[in-house]
């Protein structure tokens, strides 16, 4: 009994500190703190990003969120030196137009 | 339609058709898509650089190119230059001295060396006015392909359906996975004048080659059906359609490819 209950409070803090490093929005998940903050928004870069194909069939919501994660990462990349910042702006402005112009359809339909 | 007004779109077709016509035969087949790049070649003390699209979308999708890689469509945009391509960005993300295809490995771009056997690489892309041997040839390597009269004389869209060409539309480290386009969509654009037949616009055809953002919302920034009113004059100046059917995919004078429906 005692080792049953020992057991379920490791998981549970396993539970707890594995949740502590996972971000929601991001959708993506580092173990047990283990965080690369240089490659974050190459991540949540490419996690959005690959969603265009998609564009058409997600709801309002869902590309107003993407939307808002596409300014999200403006910042981050305008950080970035000239020639990474050149590319991943211009790599970006297509993904967040593309979201923009499938929500303004949706609205208008 | 008023007589008149038939006769004066009938004649300014006609007009259109002529000037189309001899804008499209004065550029041969193998210059047909060439895009000359000069950022800053010539402040650089090097010739401008000749990129060929027939030898490029041979091999690989638009998509990759204009959306993965993140060429512009609009020219000069980009603002390509030696420090992206040495860092693999843009042309380095190919031309990077490493990645191989078909077997072949694609010869590096920019370098910051000055000694003479990189004057010779330099020379295969800055080779504007140059007489420069290229690895391929045009009239050979089109050869094997379906051919048309039109534009590079090449029916691109035959080689792709009969699997003469197989455009590669992922390149690893650059490209992000994605699932194939979900919109197969016909859209009927109805023709202005009653003598010519309507426009069936293939979504499902286009996606082969492109994504979705090559298109929108910087070429096609219509959210609703009918909004945007398209004309041939606007178009055969580049908008539109034309961003690609003026210089890349099949020329304008091509009118049943896109104008498909019959006259009602």
């Amino acid at each position: 009994m005692t080792k049953l209950k020992t057991c379920l409070i490791c998981i549970a803090a396993a539970a707890i500190l594995c949740s502590g490093t996972q971000d929601i929005e991001k959708k993506t998940f580092s173990w047990c703190g283990v965080v690369h903050a240089q490659d974050d928004w190459k991540i949540e870069f490419d996690d959005v990003c690959s969603k265009t194909q998609d564009a058409v069939i997600f709801s309002p919501d869902e590309l107003r969120n993407l939307i808002a994660r596409c300014d999200k990462l403006k910042p981050l990349i305008e950080k970035l030196d000239e020639t990474q910042r050149k590319v991943f702006l211009k790599r970006l402005q297509l993904c967040r137009d593309l979201f923009s112009f499938a929500l303004e359809s949706k609205e208008k339909e | 339609m008023h007589p008149f007004t038939q006769l004066f779109t009938f004649f300014f077709f006609l007009l259109f058709s002529a000037g189309a016509v001899s804008a499209m035969t004065v550029v041969s087949p193998e210059i047909y898509g060439r895009v000359v790049i000069n950022n800053y070649s010539s402040r650089s003390g090097l010739v401008p650089v000749v990129f060929d699209h027939w030898l490029h979308r041979a091999k690989f999708t638009c998509r990759l190119c204009h959306v993965d890689v993140g060429f512009a469509m609009e020219a000069g945009a980009t603002k390509i230059s030696a420090a992206t391509n040495m860092r693999g960005f843009h042309c380095g993300s190919c031309h990077n001295g490493n990645r191989a295809f078909e077997g072949r490995k694609i010869f590096g771009s920019c370098s910051g060396s000055v000694m003479q056997e990189e004057a010779e690489r330099c020379e295969r892309c800055h080779s504007l006015g140059k007489d420069v041997k290229k690895e391929y040839e045009f009239n050979t390597f089109i050869n094997r392909l379906p051919k048309n009269a039109l534009g590079n004389s090449i029916d691109w869209e035959e080689a792709e359906t009969k699997g003469l060409i197989k455009p590669v539309d992922f390149l690893e480290g650059i490209s992000i996975k994605r699932t194939p386009m979900k919109m197969d969509k016909d859209v009927s654009i109805e023709s202005g004048v009653a003598w010519m037949s309507d426009v069936l616009f293939s979504h499902k055809k286009h996606a082969v080659w492109n994504g979705c953002e090559v298109c929108h919302p910087e070429i096609f920034p219509i959210t609703k059906k009918g909004a945007i009113k398209f004309s041939m004059l606007q178009i055969s100046s580049g908008e539109y359609c034309g961003v690609c059917h003026t210089s890349v995919a099949f020329p304008l004078n091509d009118c049943q490819r896109c104008h498909t429906k019959p006259v009602q």
